[in-house]
């Protein structure tokens, strides 16, 4: 059973179907990644899981339990569209949205004080958030999301407002809470970063889902089979086993060969070992920036036909 | 529940932690006491800072001039025996140490009157004091002249200030006094109030709702507490906060007016007082006397209920109203267009109230007075004067009624809006967004 359930949930507005019955499973303590163009749903999915928006058909069951109102003190939400309460103390707006939670006062109090330590606020925490830099005041949303320590967290482009030096810490304070036992959904355009910290991914576009799974099989799922070799030789096709590519623009010492239908990577590698001085191999496999842009731009044809 | 408090609290210290609300709620009153003192001290610093006044009586009758008794501000001296002809030459002769003369023509008893020269403007101060003085006197002198014995006694006995007493029947059959003036001045007054108490503070609520959607800060909260919760506590903490202001306001003005009541006691007690001038206020304090009789036979129990009752309902319908278009805005700049229509309604309330002064029982007063958007404030001019009970039960029910209905459009109205950025929502989409 996962942890997050979605189940065929559809949200229709007047005139347009944001989610056209997607469902979606996440297994406990992984980094799931929500993909998707502008305008996908993915935001109204995440409203629905947060009970901002009502789903008009469809269910969402967490933990083994059909989701009510009670159940967002379980989760912290980072939307995109955020900000804080320009006139509030930097401690007293943190401990206000932990209490929001359902924190008591003094859990709240004692938790602040923990992570304004770790992320070296603690001489902010009696000065008012407009006299904070942007990066500060989005580390201060990013506490006031884990402050209450939610087994499941939701991040809409966390990294946009953050320098690399604090997006950096960002990704370690994310993938710690996943240790400890955290569930993290990730919704967001940077491809990199998918790659980097999530081991699922649902990809979403025109209310629907149109990719999912593993990024590892989601990967060997859209492979060209094409293999890099590296060699001093200059390789000649061999319309049996494969035709040559043009070079990769960055790599030029690479030759990229696409194999032939039906053939093994072993095949080919075995007669390339036996007619070229062969120094290294690795098969190329897409990054998900070029799945998400071929999946999307697939799909873009199909509707036009 | 727990929610709620939170949010009441937060919304609460927001507006009563800043600066600008400290200096309103204290400048306010300052400003009033400002504009009224002012005024007054200057008056009073232009009669301290002036010399006494030398003023010369020529009294051609012999018998009067001993009536006007010289003060701080004026000496009168008594010449005898010029005539009206040198008074001229008279004024030039004491070469500037004289500021006026009067005379007191022969003729005085029969014509009533009196002539003031001077080369500069008379004060009005000194023609009502020379007036009232030589009245009484001259009077007392014709009365005396008639050889009545006791004469005097007789006038005052046979004085009488008339007092009209309004009473009104209740179908019982009492009889209960009822005053107008007083009644009126308090209907206007508690009308006045819940008026500007709805505007004030129904615009802060719409700031505060704009203000949380500029920030972005709203999804953030609404994805803790669902946001009709966040839209009442907002209403209920935004309420609280005029409380508070009145509150304040009530006890500068309790302190003003204790502080003032005691100066003011103790100028009326020292003996020096006793002049013409004080002669009349005790007159005026007669007039007083009977406006605070009147004040206290007013029926004050429905009053107090009825304005709680309407001033709840009255806020609730309205600050929702507020609450609900304000979350369609992006920017302050912006409402405008919902605030208009607002403002019409409350404005075409607030002249209806006016309009009702004349005749609280008219068919207007009445309907407007049932009518839920404009009873808040019609009602409380009509309350002093009495409204039937069906009146009231109608009004209040539809109030509370339209109140609720209200506000449960705005949360829903409010849900949608608060998410909603970018372009323009219309009232079309504000439409669409209640079904």
């Amino acid at each position: 059973m996962a942890y997050l359930d979605i189940d065929n949930v559809v949200k229709r507005y007047e005139g347009h179907t944001a989610l056209a019955g997607v469902s979606m499973q996440v297994e406990q303590g992984c980094i799931y990644g929500l993909l998707g163009p502008n305008g996908a749903g993915k935001s109204t999915l995440i409203r629905i899981i947060n009970r901002i928006l009502a789903a008009d058909e469809g269910t969402v069951t967490l933990n083994g339990k059909r989701m009510t109102d009670d159940d967002i003190t379980h989760i912290g939400y980072l939307p995109e569209e955020r900000g804080l309460y320009k006139k509030m103390k930097v401690g007293d707006h943190i401990v206000y949205l932990g209490r929001l939670k359902g924190m008591t006062k003094a859990d709240a109090v004692a938790s602040m004080h923990w992570w304004i330590d770790r992320f070296n606020l603690k001489e902010w925490e009696n000065k008012k958030v407009e006299e904070l830099s942007k990066g500060m005041q989005q580390k201060v949303q990013f506490i006031g999301t884990v402050i209450h320590r939610p087994p499941l967290l939701i991040f809409d482009e966390p990294f946009s407002g953050f320098d690399p030096v604090n997006a950096e810490q960002l990704k370690v304070e994310i993938l710690a809470l996943r240790d400890q036992g955290s569930t993290i959904l990730f919704s967001t355009h940077n491809m990199a970063s998918v790659e980097e910290v999530c081991q699922q991914i649902t990809l979403l576009n025109h209310a629907q889902v149109v990719l999912t799974g593993s990024v590892e099989q989601v990967k060997q799922r859209h492979k060209k089979n094409i293999i890099a070799v590296q060699t001093p030789d200059t390789i000649v096709p061999n319309d049996n086993l494969f035709t040559l590519l043009p070079p990769d623009p960055v790599k030029k010492s690479e030759t990229r060969i696409k194999l032939a239908q039906g053939v093994q990577v072993r095949d080919a590698i075995n007669w390339l070992n036996e007619h070229y001085h062969l120094t290294g191999f690795a098969e190329v496999l897409p990054s998900m920036n070029e799945i998400f842009i071929e999946t999307v731009k697939s799909q873009k044809i199909e509707n036009n036909e | 529940m727990n929610k709620l408090r939170l949010i009441i609290a937060r919304e609460y210290m927001s507006i009563v932690g800043r600066k600008s609300f400290i200096f309103l709620t204290l400048g306010m009153p300052l400003l009033f006491i400002l504009i009224m003192a002012v005024p007054i001290g200057l008056a009073y610093l232009n009669d301290k800072g002036s010399d006494t006044q030398q003023i010369a009586v020529i009294d051609e009758t012999g018998r009067y001039a001993a009536a006007l008794k010289s003060d701080d501000m004026y000496n009168f001296v008594a010449i005898k025996g010029d005539t009206v002809t040198n008074a001229r030459e008279f004024y030039d002769k004491a070469n500037g140490s004289l500021d006026a003369i009067i005379i007191i023509p022969r003729d005085v008893d029969s014509t009533g009157m009196v002539d003031i020269f001077s080369e500069e403007a008379i004060t009005p101060a000194l023609v009502s004091n020379v007036r009232s003085v030589l009245a009484d006197t001259i009077e007392t002198a014709h009365l005396t002249a008639m050889g009545i014995p006791n004469i005097q006694e007789m006038v005052e006995q046979a004085h009488v200030d008339v007092d009209v007493r309004s009473i009104k029947w209740s179908e019982a059959g009492d009889e209960q006094e009822s005053s107008t003036d007083a009644a009126m001045g308090l209907g206007l007054m508690l009308s006045i109030l819940t008026y500007m108490f709805v505007l004030m503070y129904g615009a802060m609520i719409m700031n505060s709702v704009i203000e949380e959607k500029t920030n972005r800060i709203v999804e953030v909260v609404v994805s803790s507490c669902r946001p009709f919760q966040l839209m009442l506590g907002k209403i209920i903490g935004v309420g609280l906060v005029g409380l508070t202001q009145m509150l304040i306001w009530i006890v500068l003005l309790v302190i003003v007016a204790m502080v003032a009541g005691s100066a003011f006691g103790i100028g009326q007690v020292s003996p020096d007082a006793v002049s013409p001038e004080s002669l009349r206020m005790a007159k005026d304090a007669g007039a007083m006397e009977m406006i605070m009789r009147e004040t206290l036979s007013i029926n004050y129990t429905p009053i107090i209920v009825g304005f709680i009752l309407y001033f709840i309902g009255g806020y609730l319908l309205y600050s929702s109203l507020f609450a609900g278009l304000g979350s369609a805005v992006d920017q302050p700049s912006d409402s405008s267009q919902f605030m208009t229509p607002v403002m019409l309604i409350m404005i075409v309330a607030f002249y209806a109230g006016m309009a009702c002064m004349e005749n609280p029982s008219g068919p207007t007063a009445v309907w407007c007075s049932i009518i839920p958007f404009t009873s808040p404030v019609v009602m409380m001019i009509r309350l002093p004067f009495g409204v039937p009970f069906w009146q009231l039960a109608l009004s209040l029910g539809l109030l509370f009624g339209t109140a609720l209905a209200i506000t449960w459009l705005a949360a829903r109205i409010y849900r949608r809006g608060i998410l909603h950025y970018g372009k323009k929502a219309s009232f079309g989409d504000l439409f669409k967004w209640m079904s």
